[in-house]
Protein backbone atom coordinates (compact mmCIF):
# COMPACT_ATOMS: atom_id res chain seq x y z
CA UNK A 1 0.00 0.00 0.00
CA UNK A 2 1.33 3.39 -0.97
CA UNK A 3 0.89 6.58 1.01
CA UNK A 4 1.76 8.85 -1.88
CA UNK A 5 1.73 8.05 -5.59
CA UNK A 6 2.88 10.66 -8.04
CA UNK A 7 2.84 10.13 -11.80
CA UNK A 8 4.06 12.44 -14.55
CA UNK A 9 4.00 15.58 -12.43
CA UNK A 10 4.68 18.79 -14.33
CA UNK A 11 4.74 22.46 -13.47
CA UNK A 12 5.97 25.47 -15.38
CA UNK A 13 5.96 29.17 -14.67
CA UNK A 14 5.53 30.82 -18.02
CA UNK A 15 8.36 29.47 -20.14
CA UNK A 16 10.38 28.20 -17.18
CA UNK A 17 9.84 24.56 -16.41
CA UNK A 18 10.13 23.96 -12.67
CA UNK A 19 9.20 20.28 -12.56
CA UNK A 20 8.69 17.76 -15.34
CA UNK A 21 7.92 14.10 -15.56
CA UNK A 22 8.30 13.49 -11.87
CA UNK A 23 7.00 10.10 -10.77
CA UNK A 24 7.54 8.17 -7.56
CA UNK A 25 5.68 6.07 -5.05
CA UNK A 26 6.17 6.29 -1.32
CA UNK A 27 5.23 3.27 0.73
CA UNK A 28 3.26 3.66 3.94
CA UNK A 29 5.67 4.15 6.80
CA UNK A 30 8.58 5.05 4.58
CA UNK A 31 10.81 8.09 5.02
CA UNK A 32 11.42 9.41 1.55
CA UNK A 33 13.93 12.14 0.79
CA UNK A 34 13.92 14.64 -2.03
CA UNK A 35 17.46 15.71 -2.67
CA UNK A 36 18.86 18.13 -5.19
CA UNK A 37 20.61 21.43 -5.77
CA UNK A 38 18.95 24.85 -5.40
CA UNK A 39 16.09 25.30 -7.81
CA UNK A 40 15.84 21.59 -8.59
CA UNK A 41 12.10 21.59 -7.95
CA UNK A 42 11.89 20.01 -4.50
CA UNK A 43 9.63 22.61 -2.91
CA UNK A 44 7.54 22.83 -6.07
CA UNK A 45 6.98 19.07 -5.95
CA UNK A 46 6.04 19.08 -2.26
CA UNK A 47 3.70 22.06 -2.69
CA UNK A 48 1.86 20.36 -5.52
CA UNK A 49 1.34 17.29 -3.35
CA UNK A 50 0.08 19.31 -0.39
CA UNK A 51 -2.37 21.14 -2.65
CA UNK A 52 -0.88 24.62 -2.25
CA UNK A 53 0.16 24.75 -5.88
CA UNK A 54 -1.82 23.60 -8.90
CA UNK A 55 0.02 21.26 -11.26
CA UNK A 56 -0.03 21.55 -15.04
CA UNK A 57 -0.16 17.81 -15.62
CA UNK A 58 0.16 14.50 -13.84
CA UNK A 59 -1.75 12.60 -11.19
CA UNK A 60 -1.38 12.51 -7.44
CA UNK A 61 -2.86 9.99 -5.06
CA UNK A 62 -2.62 10.39 -1.31
CA UNK A 63 -3.61 7.56 1.02
CA UNK A 64 -5.20 5.81 -1.91
CA UNK A 65 -7.51 8.57 -3.08
CA UNK A 66 -7.53 11.55 -5.38
CA UNK A 67 -6.93 14.49 -3.03
CA UNK A 68 -9.04 16.88 -5.11
CA UNK A 69 -12.08 14.83 -4.14
CA UNK A 70 -11.05 14.18 -0.57
CA UNK A 71 -9.06 17.16 0.72
CA UNK A 72 -10.81 17.44 4.03
CA UNK A 73 -10.04 13.86 5.07
CA UNK A 74 -6.48 13.99 3.76
CA UNK A 75 -5.55 17.37 5.20
CA UNK A 76 -6.72 16.20 8.59
CA UNK A 77 -4.16 13.42 8.33
CA UNK A 78 -1.21 15.40 7.13
CA UNK A 79 1.22 17.71 8.87
CA UNK A 80 3.43 20.30 7.21
CA UNK A 81 6.54 22.01 8.55
CA UNK A 82 9.11 24.22 6.90
CA UNK A 83 11.74 26.79 7.72
CA UNK A 84 10.48 28.95 4.85
CA UNK A 85 7.31 30.28 6.46
CA UNK A 86 6.68 31.06 10.12
CA UNK A 87 3.35 30.79 11.91
CA UNK A 88 1.34 33.97 12.54
CA UNK A 89 3.82 36.50 13.89
CA UNK A 90 1.40 38.54 15.97
CA UNK A 91 0.34 35.50 17.98
CA UNK A 92 2.43 33.78 20.65
CA UNK A 93 3.63 30.21 20.16
CA UNK A 94 0.92 28.89 22.45
CA UNK A 95 -1.84 30.95 20.83
CA UNK A 96 -0.83 29.69 17.38
CA UNK A 97 -0.82 26.10 18.54
CA UNK A 98 -4.18 26.50 20.29
CA UNK A 99 -5.70 27.83 17.06
CA UNK A 100 -4.31 24.91 15.05
CA UNK A 101 -5.42 22.40 17.67
CA UNK A 102 -8.97 23.71 17.21
CA UNK A 103 -8.63 23.59 13.43
CA UNK A 104 -7.65 19.91 13.70
CA UNK A 105 -10.27 19.36 16.40
CA UNK A 106 -7.71 17.78 18.73
CA UNK A 107 -8.87 16.34 22.04
CA UNK A 108 -6.79 17.08 25.14
CA UNK A 109 -5.10 19.83 23.17
CA UNK A 110 -3.36 21.38 26.15
CA UNK A 111 -1.55 18.19 27.06
CA UNK A 112 -0.48 17.63 23.48
CA UNK A 113 0.75 21.22 23.12
CA UNK A 114 2.69 21.09 26.38
CA UNK A 115 4.40 17.85 25.50
CA UNK A 116 5.39 19.14 22.05
CA UNK A 117 6.73 22.38 23.53
CA UNK A 118 8.76 20.33 25.97
CA UNK A 119 10.09 18.01 23.27
CA UNK A 120 11.24 20.91 21.13
CA UNK A 121 12.65 22.89 24.03
CA UNK A 122 10.22 25.76 23.60
CA UNK A 123 8.47 25.65 26.97
CA UNK A 124 10.07 28.84 28.25
CA UNK A 125 9.11 30.69 25.06
CA UNK A 126 5.48 29.56 24.94
CA UNK A 127 4.09 33.03 25.63
CA UNK A 128 6.44 34.89 23.33
CA UNK A 129 5.24 36.14 19.97
CA UNK A 130 6.50 34.37 16.86
CA UNK A 131 7.66 37.76 15.57
CA UNK A 132 10.07 38.04 18.50
CA UNK A 133 11.67 34.61 18.09
CA UNK A 134 14.99 33.67 16.49
CA UNK A 135 14.75 31.94 13.14
CA UNK A 136 15.65 28.55 14.61
CA UNK A 137 12.96 28.94 17.26
CA UNK A 138 10.43 29.83 14.57
CA UNK A 139 11.32 26.75 12.59
CA UNK A 140 10.81 24.58 15.65
CA UNK A 141 7.34 26.08 16.20
CA UNK A 142 6.35 25.07 12.67
CA UNK A 143 7.57 21.56 13.51
CA UNK A 144 5.36 21.56 16.61
CA UNK A 145 2.45 22.64 14.42
CA UNK A 146 3.30 19.92 11.90
CA UNK A 147 3.31 17.18 14.54
CA UNK A 148 0.32 18.57 16.45
CA UNK A 149 -2.41 16.56 14.67
CA UNK A 150 -0.38 13.30 14.93
CA UNK A 151 -0.28 13.13 11.14
CA UNK A 152 -0.14 9.96 9.09
CA UNK A 153 1.88 11.81 6.49
CA UNK A 154 4.45 14.44 7.39
CA UNK A 155 5.79 16.89 4.82
CA UNK A 156 9.05 18.48 5.88
CA UNK A 157 10.48 21.06 3.48
CA UNK A 158 13.94 22.10 4.72
CA UNK A 159 12.81 21.87 8.30
CA UNK A 160 16.29 21.98 9.88
CA UNK A 161 17.71 25.04 8.14
CA UNK A 162 19.09 27.52 10.62
CA UNK A 163 19.12 25.13 13.56
CA UNK A 164 22.37 24.86 15.50
CA UNK A 165 24.06 21.43 15.22
CA UNK A 166 22.94 20.29 18.65
CA UNK A 167 19.31 21.26 18.17
CA UNK A 168 19.33 19.99 14.59
CA UNK A 169 20.46 16.61 15.87
CA UNK A 170 17.78 16.60 18.58
CA UNK A 171 15.21 17.58 15.99
CA UNK A 172 16.18 14.72 13.69
CA UNK A 173 15.92 12.41 16.67
CA UNK A 174 12.46 13.80 17.45
CA UNK A 175 11.39 13.10 13.90
CA UNK A 176 12.76 9.56 14.07
CA UNK A 177 11.13 8.96 17.44
CA UNK A 178 7.81 10.15 16.10
CA UNK A 179 8.26 7.91 13.09
CA UNK A 180 9.07 4.89 15.24
CA UNK A 181 6.12 5.56 17.47
CA UNK A 182 3.51 6.13 14.75
CA UNK A 183 4.96 4.47 11.62
CA UNK A 184 3.95 7.58 9.72
CA UNK A 185 5.08 8.36 6.20
CA UNK A 186 7.52 11.24 5.78
CA UNK A 187 8.42 13.24 2.70
CA UNK A 188 11.55 15.15 3.47
CA UNK A 189 13.69 17.67 1.61
CA UNK A 190 17.09 18.90 2.63
CA UNK A 191 20.46 20.06 1.37
CA UNK A 192 22.28 18.28 4.17
CA UNK A 193 23.41 14.90 2.91
CA UNK A 194 24.22 13.34 6.27
CA UNK A 195 20.75 14.28 7.41
CA UNK A 196 19.10 12.60 4.47
CA UNK A 197 21.36 9.62 5.01
CA UNK A 198 20.48 9.41 8.68
CA UNK A 199 16.73 9.71 8.16
CA UNK A 200 15.65 8.47 4.78
CA UNK A 201 14.87 4.95 3.63
CA UNK A 202 14.96 6.03 0.00
CA UNK A 203 16.12 9.12 -1.80
CA UNK A 204 14.99 10.70 -5.06
CA UNK A 205 17.65 12.86 -6.61
CA UNK A 206 16.17 15.80 -8.49
CA UNK A 207 17.93 18.13 -10.87
CA UNK A 208 16.48 20.77 -13.19
CA UNK A 209 12.98 19.53 -12.45
CA UNK A 210 13.64 15.89 -13.30
CA UNK A 211 14.27 12.85 -11.15
CA UNK A 212 17.68 11.39 -11.98
CA UNK A 213 17.76 8.54 -9.48
CA UNK A 214 15.50 6.97 -6.88
CA UNK A 215 17.34 4.64 -4.57
CA UNK A 216 18.55 3.93 -1.05
CA UNK A 217 21.49 6.00 0.13
CA UNK A 218 23.67 2.86 0.08
CA UNK A 219 22.88 2.21 -3.57
CA UNK A 220 23.45 5.83 -4.43
CA UNK A 221 26.83 5.72 -2.77
CA UNK A 222 27.76 2.58 -4.68
CA UNK A 223 27.46 4.64 -7.84
CA UNK A 224 30.87 6.11 -7.27
CA UNK A 225 33.22 3.16 -7.10
CA UNK A 226 36.14 5.19 -5.94
CA UNK A 227 38.12 4.96 -2.76
CA UNK A 228 40.84 7.26 -1.65
CA UNK A 229 43.63 5.66 0.37
CA UNK A 230 46.26 7.50 2.33
CA UNK A 231 49.29 5.73 3.72
CA UNK A 232 51.91 7.17 6.04
CA UNK A 233 55.31 5.49 5.83
CA UNK A 234 58.29 5.49 8.12
CA UNK A 235 60.49 6.23 5.13
CA UNK A 236 61.02 5.42 1.49
CA UNK A 237 57.90 6.66 -0.31
CA UNK A 238 59.81 6.24 -3.58
CA UNK A 239 59.67 2.46 -3.44
CA UNK A 240 55.90 2.44 -2.86
CA UNK A 241 55.26 5.05 -5.57
CA UNK A 242 56.99 3.01 -8.20
CA UNK A 243 55.15 -0.09 -7.00
CA UNK A 244 51.82 1.71 -7.45
CA UNK A 245 52.84 3.18 -10.80
CA UNK A 246 53.70 -0.25 -12.06
CA UNK A 247 50.13 -1.29 -11.23
CA UNK A 248 48.90 1.87 -13.06
CA UNK A 249 47.18 3.18 -9.93
CA UNK A 250 46.50 6.92 -9.94
CA UNK A 251 48.61 8.67 -7.31
CA UNK A 252 46.97 11.85 -6.12
CA UNK A 253 49.85 13.23 -4.09
CA UNK A 254 53.10 12.43 -2.35
CA UNK A 255 53.93 14.67 0.57
CA UNK A 256 57.04 13.82 2.58
CA UNK A 257 56.13 10.44 4.03
CA UNK A 258 52.44 10.51 3.11
CA UNK A 259 51.22 9.02 -0.12
CA UNK A 260 47.63 9.36 -1.35
CA UNK A 261 46.14 7.33 -4.19
CA UNK A 262 42.83 6.42 -5.68
CA UNK A 263 41.31 3.04 -6.48
CA UNK A 264 38.52 2.71 -9.00
CA UNK A 265 37.04 -0.61 -7.97
CA UNK A 266 36.62 -1.05 -4.27
CA UNK A 267 36.90 -4.82 -4.72
CA UNK A 268 40.65 -4.56 -5.42
CA UNK A 269 41.35 -2.55 -2.26
CA UNK A 270 41.70 -5.48 0.04
CA UNK A 271 43.97 -7.41 -2.33
CA UNK A 272 46.24 -4.45 -2.89
CA UNK A 273 46.59 -3.59 0.79
CA UNK A 274 47.51 -7.17 1.50
CA UNK A 275 50.32 -6.96 -1.06
CA UNK A 276 51.54 -3.67 0.37
CA UNK A 277 51.67 -5.03 3.90
CA UNK A 278 53.37 -8.21 2.79
CA UNK A 279 56.18 -6.29 1.10
CA UNK A 280 58.08 -4.27 3.60
CA UNK A 281 57.06 -0.65 2.89
CA UNK A 282 57.07 0.35 6.58
CA UNK A 283 53.46 1.56 6.76
CA UNK A 284 52.76 3.24 10.09
CA UNK A 285 49.32 4.76 9.46
CA UNK A 286 46.46 4.23 7.06
CA UNK A 287 43.31 6.08 6.13
CA UNK A 288 40.62 4.93 3.68
CA UNK A 289 37.88 7.34 2.65
CA UNK A 290 34.78 6.01 1.01
CA UNK A 291 32.62 8.32 -1.07
CA UNK A 292 30.10 10.27 1.02
CA UNK A 293 26.67 11.31 -0.09
CA UNK A 294 28.17 14.77 -0.46
CA UNK A 295 30.52 13.44 -3.13
CA UNK A 296 27.55 11.82 -4.85
CA UNK A 297 25.57 15.03 -4.61
CA UNK A 298 28.34 17.07 -6.17
CA UNK A 299 29.05 14.36 -8.73
CA UNK A 300 25.41 14.14 -9.86
CA UNK A 301 24.77 17.85 -9.69
CA UNK A 302 27.79 18.56 -11.91
CA UNK A 303 27.66 15.64 -14.31
CA UNK A 304 23.99 14.78 -14.46
CA UNK A 305 23.04 11.19 -15.05
CA UNK B 1 -17.70 24.02 5.96
CA UNK B 2 -17.23 23.02 9.58
CA UNK B 3 -18.31 25.30 12.39
CA UNK B 4 -15.45 24.24 14.70
CA UNK B 5 -12.90 25.44 12.16
CA UNK B 6 -14.69 28.76 11.77
CA UNK B 7 -14.64 29.06 15.56
CA UNK B 8 -10.91 28.29 15.55
CA UNK B 9 -10.31 31.14 13.11
CA UNK B 10 -12.51 33.49 15.15
CA UNK B 11 -10.30 32.64 18.10
CA UNK B 12 -7.29 33.60 15.99
CA UNK B 13 -8.79 37.05 15.27
CA UNK B 14 -9.61 37.42 18.92
CA UNK B 15 -5.95 36.72 19.79
CA UNK B 16 -4.78 39.16 17.13
CA UNK B 17 -7.01 41.86 18.59
CA UNK B 18 -5.78 41.04 22.06
CA UNK B 19 -2.13 41.31 21.03
CA UNK B 20 -2.30 44.43 18.92
CA UNK B 21 -3.80 47.48 20.57
CA UNK B 22 -4.12 49.25 17.20
CA UNK B 23 -6.93 46.85 16.27
CA UNK B 24 -8.98 48.06 19.21
CA UNK B 25 -7.90 51.62 18.62
CA UNK B 26 -9.11 51.64 15.02
CA UNK B 27 -12.58 50.51 16.04
CA UNK B 28 -12.95 53.96 17.63
CA UNK B 29 -10.42 56.33 16.14
CA UNK B 30 -11.63 57.24 12.63
CA UNK B 31 -15.35 57.03 13.46
CA UNK B 32 -14.92 59.41 16.40
CA UNK B 33 -12.97 61.90 14.31
CA UNK B 34 -15.64 61.73 11.60
CA UNK B 35 -18.41 62.32 14.13
CA UNK B 36 -16.66 65.37 15.53
CA UNK B 37 -15.90 66.91 12.13
CA UNK B 38 -19.39 66.33 10.73
CA UNK B 39 -21.07 67.50 13.91
CA UNK B 40 -19.16 70.81 13.98
CA UNK B 41 -19.65 71.30 10.24
CA UNK B 42 -23.40 70.81 10.61
CA UNK B 43 -23.55 73.33 13.47
CA UNK B 44 -21.64 75.84 11.43
CA UNK B 45 -23.95 75.43 8.40
CA UNK B 46 -26.96 75.80 10.65
CA UNK B 47 -25.55 79.10 11.95
CA UNK B 48 -25.05 80.65 8.52
CA UNK B 49 -28.22 79.24 6.92
CA UNK B 50 -31.43 77.70 8.08
CA UNK B 51 -30.40 74.22 6.93
CA UNK B 52 -30.17 71.45 9.47
CA UNK B 53 -28.01 68.77 7.89
CA UNK B 54 -27.00 67.24 11.20
CA UNK B 55 -29.19 64.17 11.06
CA UNK B 56 -28.41 63.53 7.40
CA UNK B 57 -24.69 63.79 8.03
CA UNK B 58 -24.61 61.72 11.20
CA UNK B 59 -27.12 59.18 9.87
CA UNK B 60 -25.08 58.74 6.71
CA UNK B 61 -21.89 58.47 8.70
CA UNK B 62 -23.04 55.81 11.11
CA UNK B 63 -24.56 53.65 8.39
CA UNK B 64 -21.76 54.02 5.85
CA UNK B 65 -19.63 52.49 8.54
CA UNK B 66 -21.10 49.09 7.68
CA UNK B 67 -19.93 49.31 4.07
CA UNK B 68 -16.55 50.69 4.91
CA UNK B 69 -15.77 48.46 7.89
CA UNK B 70 -17.00 45.28 6.23
CA UNK B 71 -14.91 45.81 3.11
CA UNK B 72 -11.89 47.06 5.03
CA UNK B 73 -11.84 44.26 7.60
CA UNK B 74 -11.94 41.54 4.97
CA UNK B 75 -9.10 43.18 3.05
CA UNK B 76 -6.98 43.92 6.14
CA UNK B 77 -7.13 40.42 7.52
CA UNK B 78 -6.47 38.80 4.15
CA UNK B 79 -3.56 41.14 3.42
CA UNK B 80 -2.15 40.44 6.82
CA UNK B 81 -2.07 36.71 6.09
CA UNK B 82 -0.26 37.65 2.92
CA UNK B 83 2.37 39.80 4.57
CA UNK B 84 3.06 37.30 7.27
CA UNK B 85 3.04 34.46 4.69
CA UNK B 86 0.81 32.35 6.90
CA UNK B 87 -1.45 31.29 4.02
CA UNK B 88 1.03 28.43 3.58
CA UNK B 89 0.17 26.96 6.96
CA UNK B 90 -3.49 27.93 6.81
CA UNK B 91 -4.24 26.25 3.50
CA UNK B 92 -2.14 23.17 4.10
CA UNK B 93 -4.42 22.59 7.10
CA UNK B 94 -8.05 21.50 6.58
CA UNK B 95 -9.21 25.14 6.50
CA UNK B 96 -11.17 25.94 3.35
CA UNK B 97 -11.28 29.33 1.68
CA UNK B 98 -15.03 29.54 2.42
CA UNK B 99 -14.37 29.00 6.14
CA UNK B 100 -11.58 31.56 6.06
CA UNK B 101 -13.84 34.19 4.49
CA UNK B 102 -16.84 33.33 6.69
CA UNK B 103 -14.78 33.80 9.83
CA UNK B 104 -13.48 37.18 8.66
CA UNK B 105 -17.00 38.30 7.73
CA UNK B 106 -18.38 37.29 11.12
CA UNK B 107 -15.56 38.92 13.00
CA UNK B 108 -15.83 42.07 10.90
CA UNK B 109 -19.56 42.25 11.57
CA UNK B 110 -18.94 42.03 15.29
CA UNK B 111 -16.47 44.90 15.02
CA UNK B 112 -18.96 46.95 12.99
CA UNK B 113 -21.73 46.41 15.53
CA UNK B 114 -19.39 47.43 18.29
CA UNK B 115 -18.50 50.65 16.52
CA UNK B 116 -22.14 51.24 15.65
CA UNK B 117 -23.37 51.15 19.25
CA UNK B 118 -20.43 53.18 20.42
CA UNK B 119 -21.07 55.90 17.81
CA UNK B 120 -24.81 55.83 18.42
CA UNK B 121 -24.16 56.59 22.08
CA UNK B 122 -21.58 59.25 21.26
CA UNK B 123 -23.89 61.01 18.76
CA UNK B 124 -26.68 61.00 21.27
CA UNK B 125 -24.50 62.51 23.96
CA UNK B 126 -22.80 65.13 21.79
CA UNK B 127 -25.61 66.18 19.46
CA UNK B 128 -28.74 64.52 20.88
CA UNK B 129 -29.00 62.67 17.61
CA UNK B 130 -30.84 59.39 18.08
CA UNK B 131 -30.29 56.91 15.28
CA UNK B 132 -33.03 54.71 16.71
CA UNK B 133 -35.70 57.17 15.60
CA UNK B 134 -35.34 55.41 12.27
CA UNK B 135 -37.98 52.64 12.27
CA UNK B 136 -36.26 49.50 13.50
CA UNK B 137 -37.22 47.32 10.52
CA UNK B 138 -35.81 49.93 8.13
CA UNK B 139 -32.68 50.38 10.21
CA UNK B 140 -32.07 46.64 10.39
CA UNK B 141 -32.64 46.02 6.70
CA UNK B 142 -30.42 49.00 5.81
CA UNK B 143 -27.64 47.63 8.00
CA UNK B 144 -28.10 44.19 6.43
CA UNK B 145 -27.95 45.44 2.83
CA UNK B 146 -25.02 47.80 3.50
CA UNK B 147 -23.07 45.05 5.23
CA UNK B 148 -23.76 42.64 2.38
CA UNK B 149 -22.48 45.27 -0.03
CA UNK B 150 -19.38 45.83 2.08
CA UNK B 151 -18.70 42.09 2.07
CA UNK B 152 -19.14 41.95 -1.69
CA UNK B 153 -16.57 44.73 -1.98
CA UNK B 154 -14.30 42.96 0.47
CA UNK B 155 -14.48 39.70 -1.50
CA UNK B 156 -13.79 41.60 -4.70
CA UNK B 157 -10.78 43.39 -3.15
CA UNK B 158 -9.49 40.07 -1.79
CA UNK B 159 -9.90 38.58 -5.25
CA UNK B 160 -7.88 41.47 -6.70
CA UNK B 161 -5.10 40.94 -4.16
CA UNK B 162 -4.97 37.18 -4.77
CA UNK B 163 -4.91 37.77 -8.50
CA UNK B 164 -2.45 40.64 -8.77
CA UNK B 165 -0.54 40.48 -5.50
CA UNK B 166 0.25 43.25 -3.10
CA UNK B 167 0.95 45.81 -5.80
CA UNK B 168 -2.81 46.25 -6.14
CA UNK B 169 -3.10 47.31 -2.49
CA UNK B 170 -3.66 51.02 -2.96
CA UNK B 171 -6.52 50.47 -5.36
CA UNK B 172 -7.89 47.88 -2.98
CA UNK B 173 -7.91 50.31 -0.07
CA UNK B 174 -9.44 53.15 -1.99
CA UNK B 175 -12.28 51.21 -3.58
CA UNK B 176 -14.80 52.08 -0.86
CA UNK B 177 -13.82 55.74 -1.13
CA UNK B 178 -14.43 55.65 -4.88
CA UNK B 179 -17.88 54.15 -4.41
CA UNK B 180 -18.91 56.53 -1.64
CA UNK B 181 -19.59 59.70 -3.70
CA UNK B 182 -21.89 57.71 -6.00
CA UNK B 183 -23.78 56.21 -3.10
CA UNK B 184 -25.49 59.47 -2.10
CA UNK B 185 -24.65 59.00 1.55
CA UNK B 186 -24.77 62.65 2.59
CA UNK B 187 -26.87 64.20 -0.20
CA UNK B 188 -29.83 63.14 -2.35
CA UNK B 189 -29.52 61.55 -5.77
CA UNK B 190 -30.86 64.77 -7.30
CA UNK B 191 -27.68 66.54 -6.19
CA UNK B 192 -25.50 64.44 -8.51
CA UNK B 193 -24.45 65.66 -11.98
CA UNK B 194 -26.24 64.00 -14.88
CA UNK B 195 -23.39 61.69 -15.89
CA UNK B 196 -23.11 60.22 -12.41
CA UNK B 197 -26.80 59.38 -11.99
CA UNK B 198 -26.82 56.08 -13.92
CA UNK B 199 -23.82 54.82 -11.96
CA UNK B 200 -25.44 55.83 -8.68
CA UNK B 201 -28.74 54.17 -9.54
CA UNK B 202 -27.11 50.80 -10.09
CA UNK B 203 -25.59 50.78 -6.60
CA UNK B 204 -27.66 49.18 -3.84
CA UNK B 205 -26.14 51.68 -1.43
CA UNK B 206 -27.80 54.62 -3.24
CA UNK B 207 -31.16 52.89 -2.97
CA UNK B 208 -30.71 52.34 0.76
CA UNK B 209 -29.76 55.94 1.51
CA UNK B 210 -32.53 57.30 -0.74
CA UNK B 211 -35.06 55.13 1.09
CA UNK B 212 -33.78 56.35 4.45
CA UNK B 213 -34.11 59.96 3.35
CA UNK B 214 -37.62 59.39 2.00
CA UNK B 215 -38.64 58.23 5.45
CA UNK B 216 -36.73 60.76 7.54
CA UNK B 217 -37.20 63.81 5.25
CA UNK B 218 -40.40 63.09 3.30
CA UNK B 219 -40.32 66.57 1.78
CA UNK B 220 -37.00 66.06 0.03
CA UNK B 221 -38.51 63.98 -2.76
CA UNK B 222 -36.04 61.12 -2.48
CA UNK B 223 -37.23 57.65 -3.21
CA UNK B 224 -35.33 54.42 -3.11
CA UNK B 225 -36.19 50.87 -3.80
CA UNK B 226 -35.12 48.50 -1.05
CA UNK B 227 -36.19 45.43 -3.01
CA UNK B 228 -34.00 46.44 -5.89
CA UNK B 229 -31.22 47.06 -3.38
CA UNK B 230 -31.61 43.60 -1.90
CA UNK B 231 -31.66 41.77 -5.22
CA UNK B 232 -28.76 43.75 -6.65
CA UNK B 233 -26.63 43.38 -3.53
CA UNK B 234 -27.10 39.63 -3.71
CA UNK B 235 -26.02 39.71 -7.34
CA UNK B 236 -22.96 41.77 -6.41
CA UNK B 237 -22.19 39.24 -3.69
CA UNK B 238 -22.51 36.25 -6.00
CA UNK B 239 -20.37 37.99 -8.62
CA UNK B 240 -17.69 38.92 -6.10
CA UNK B 241 -17.76 35.40 -4.63
CA UNK B 242 -17.28 33.93 -8.07
CA UNK B 243 -14.43 36.35 -8.80
CA UNK B 244 -12.74 35.46 -5.52
CA UNK B 245 -13.12 31.74 -6.20
CA UNK B 246 -11.51 32.06 -9.61
CA UNK B 247 -8.74 34.29 -8.19
CA UNK B 248 -8.01 31.69 -5.53
CA UNK B 249 -7.61 29.03 -8.21
CA UNK B 250 -5.31 31.34 -10.10
CA UNK B 251 -3.30 32.06 -6.95
CA UNK B 252 -2.73 28.34 -6.49
CA UNK B 253 -1.53 28.17 -10.07
CA UNK B 254 0.87 31.12 -9.75
CA UNK B 255 2.34 29.92 -6.49
CA UNK B 256 0.88 32.88 -4.60
CA UNK B 257 0.01 30.69 -1.61
CA UNK B 258 3.60 29.48 -1.36
CA UNK B 259 5.12 32.91 -1.22
CA UNK B 260 5.42 34.00 -4.84
CA UNK B 261 4.70 37.67 -5.46
N1 LIG C 1 6.43 31.49 -8.33
C1 LIG C 1 7.41 31.20 -9.17
N2 LIG C 1 7.52 31.85 -10.34
C2 LIG C 1 8.48 31.54 -11.22
N3 LIG C 1 9.39 30.58 -11.05
C3 LIG C 1 9.34 29.87 -9.90
C4 LIG C 1 8.36 30.14 -8.90
N4 LIG C 1 8.56 29.29 -7.87
C5 LIG C 1 9.62 28.53 -8.20
N5 LIG C 1 10.10 28.87 -9.42
C6 LIG C 1 11.22 28.24 -10.13
O1 LIG C 1 11.04 26.85 -10.14
C7 LIG C 1 12.26 26.16 -9.95
C8 LIG C 1 12.14 25.16 -8.81
O2 LIG C 1 12.03 25.87 -7.58
P1 LIG C 1 11.90 25.14 -6.18
O3 LIG C 1 11.61 26.17 -5.16
O4 LIG C 1 10.96 24.00 -6.31
O5 LIG C 1 13.38 24.58 -5.98
P2 LIG C 1 13.99 23.80 -4.73
O6 LIG C 1 14.49 22.50 -5.24
O7 LIG C 1 13.04 23.77 -3.61
O8 LIG C 1 15.24 24.73 -4.40
P3 LIG C 1 15.90 25.09 -2.97
O9 LIG C 1 16.85 24.00 -2.67
O10 LIG C 1 16.63 26.36 -3.26
O11 LIG C 1 14.81 25.24 -1.99
C9 LIG C 1 13.32 27.22 -9.74
O12 LIG C 1 14.04 27.36 -10.94
C10 LIG C 1 12.54 28.47 -9.43
O13 LIG C 1 13.19 29.60 -9.93
MG1 LIG D 1 12.97 24.56 -1.68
Amino acid sequence: MFAIEVEGLRKSYGKDIAVQDVSFKIRKGEIFGLLGPNGAGKSTTINMITGLLTRDAGTIKILGSDPEKDWERIKNKMGVATAYYPLNEILTIRQNLIVYSKIYNIQNANERINSLLKDFGLEHLANKRIGHLSSGERTRTTLCKGLLPKPEILFLDECTIGLDPDIAQKTRQMILDYHNETKCTILFTSHYMFEVEQLCDRIAFLDKGRILYVDTSKELKAMIKKEVIQLTLKSNTEKLSSFLRKKSIRIISVQESIITFELQENKETFQLLKEIFNQDFDVIDMHISKPTLDDIFIHIARNGK
Amino acid sequence: MKWYRIKALLLKYYFITLNSADRIFDIFYWPVIDVIIWGFTSYFIKQISSLNILSMALGGLILWLFVWRSAQDIAVYVLEDFWSKTLYHLFSSPVMISEHITSIVLFGFLRSMFTFFFLAALMFMLYSFNVFTIPLALLASSIAILSLFGWAMGLFITGLILRFGQRIQVLAWSLTWIIQPFSCVFYPLSALPQWAVPIAKVLPTTQVFETLRSVIFPTMGSQGNLWYALVSVLLFLVGAGWFLGSSFKKAKKNGMLVGAE
